[in-house]
């Protein structure tokens, strides 16, 4: 998006006064669906193999919060200086824990490492999706088009921390391309849509790259058919 | 190798073992990884924290924490060992018989009569082979009392060395309930049938260890300069690569649609969603 463009959709915050960022933020629970679609309303991405996380800075420290982690943070310790590529405090960042391997895709048995407590497999990184707060102020209620200029906006892309690539309208075009990349979900978010707490009705979808198709039963299928249980 | 005679009555029949069977894994060396030399295990004394040379190292006994009783080379020699150099056969057992301990087993060595033991070697071989009994014998190798069952094997014998009743763990650390498991004839009838279905003639050679053929056909691929060395990564990954790989594979996909209408971009988009104009925004 041309960077004049950007500074017009851009709230400014500096008239009100930062706020404390919430302890905690409940996170848009995304809406699943049977199969891709092209709309122009939607931006699709990638939903990257990865862990949803919220990174929340404030006065330059940060919190990394995870579902069912404790300490975040401790498990990927290479996130701290993330706020370093922040333009604004008082943030807070949606999106996706993910550690690459050594060709730099995703891996999930290195991430379940991770999570395990070996912090040493693999290489962290996080792509941002959405921007819930920024200036100490809550951005959930503009428009996802403009929580995501704005966070193109204030959050430089480094090495381990970008803001995600996204198309907007052809849904079914990158579930075609995500084939190639092992990427099994397509994430589509509505550009009009305020940010949800909780269930995003059609502000937020998932939909699998390709429909599932049923697994080829094991050899031993015999044995496992065995009514044992009756 | 190993010279020594069985004895069993007033016979004596000198032979020489063999290892029957050799480990046929792929061995390495320790190597450092900077110079590829071999690395040397030198034996270290924390206390006066100094590299030992072996002839200044005894052995020693735990009898308690911490206390160590020494015993020097004259006395291990000295500890009363009637089957030094000797296969003492203790008694005959129908062999296959099963009973516990004789599964058990550790090593399996070739027996080789010296010439003048031949004659009763032989006889020895025949009669426990006509009788189906195995020998229930002690040995000492590598200064260990060991026991052993000796069996008619083809033109020799074979002493299979089995471990000690006390080395055989107990079943009771394993959970295995005593409840009996109801088992229904139909469940019955159809693991049967899948038994059955793989019922076959067991021929050793038809079994192969893969695992070792897989790692010296790399090893002879390393050696012929074939194989792909591990890239040293000159950098690290970054996730902009990432990024970059999703750019090419959505213009690849596109491309393969060939000059398909829909047209992706953020403006595009912002026009397009504008015009819809949703009460959400």
């Amino acid at each position: 998006m041309p960077a004049e463009q950007l500074r017009l959709s851009v709230p400014t915050t500096g008239e009100r006064p930062a706020r404390r960022l919430p302890a905690r933020i409940a996170p848009m629970q995304a809406t699943p669906v049977d199969a891709p679609f092209d709309d122009p309303a939607y931006l699709f991405e990638p939903w990257w193999p990865g862990a949803r996380a919220l990174v929340l800075v404030e006065r330059g420290g940060l919190r990394l919060q995870v579902d069912g982690l404790a300490d975040a943070l401790a498990a990927f310790p290479e996130l701290r200086d993330l706020s370093a590529q922040l333009a604004e405090d008082g943030v807070v960042l949606d999106g996706t824990l993910l550690v690459l391997d050594d060709q730099g895709r995703p891996d999930p048995e290195l991430l379940r490492s991770r999570l395990g407590g070996d912090s040493r497999s693999g290489r962290p990184a996080y792509v941002a999706s959405d921007l819930l707060w920024a200036g100490g102020q809550p951005a959930g209620r503009r428009s996802f088009r403009v929580r995501r200029a704005w966070l193109e906006a204030i959050l430089a892309p480094g090495d381990r921390v970008t803001v995600g690539r996204g198309y907007v309208g052809d849904g079914t075009l990158v579930a075609e391309a995500l084939g190639g990349l092992g990427v099994e979900a397509l994430s589509a978010r509505r550009l009009d849509a305020r940010h949800r707490s909780g269930p995003a009705g059609n502000a937020w979808l998932r939909a699998p790259v390709t429909p599932a198709e049923p697994r080829p039963r094991p050899t031993l299928s015999l044995i496992l058919r065995l009514p044992l249980d009756v | 190798m190993w010279r020594g005679a069985i004895q069993f009555g007033l016979v004596t029949i000198p032979v020489k073992l063999y290892l029957a069977t050799e480990s046929s894994s792929i061995g390495f060396n320790m190597l450092h990884a900077s110079c590829l030399n071999r690395i040397q295990m030198k034996i270290y004394c924390p206390f006066h924290d100094e590299v030992v040379p072996r002839s200044e190292t005894v052995r020693g006994y735990e009898w308690s924490k911490g206390r160590y009783v020494v015993l020097s080379d004259e006395e291990m020699d000295a500890v009363p060992l009637k089957t030094v150099r000797a296969i003492e056969i203790e008694m005959f057992v129908d062999a296959h018989q099963g009973s516990a301990g004789v599964e058990f087993v550790k090593q399996a060595y070739y027996l080789e009569p010296d010439p003048i033991g031949r004659k009763a070697f032989e006889l020895l071989r025949q009669v426990l082979s006509e009788t189906g009994k195995s020998a229930i014998c002690k040995i000492v190798l590598k200064d260990r009392e060991q026991l052993a069952a000796l069996n008619p094997y083809s033109r020799t014998m074979l002493l299979t060395t089995l471990h000690w009743p006390d080395e055989v763990r107990s079943l009771e650390e394993l959970n295995i309930p005593d409840e009996p498991i109801e088992v229904k004839p139909a469940e019955r009838a159809m693991a049967e049938q899948l038994i059955s279905s793989m019922t076959g003639q067991f021929s050793p050679d038809n079994f192969r260890d893969d695992y070792r053929a897989a790692l010296m056909s790399m090893i002879e691929a390393k050696v012929a300069g074939e194989a792909p060395v591990a890239a040293q990564r000159a950098e690290p990954t970054k996730i902009g690569d990432l990024m970059a790989a999703l750019e090419a594979s959505v213009a690849a996909a596109r491309e393969a649609r060939r000059g398909s209408p829909a047209e992706v971009g953020e403006e595009g988009a912002n026009t397009a969603a504008a015009s819809r104009g949703r009460k959400t925004a």
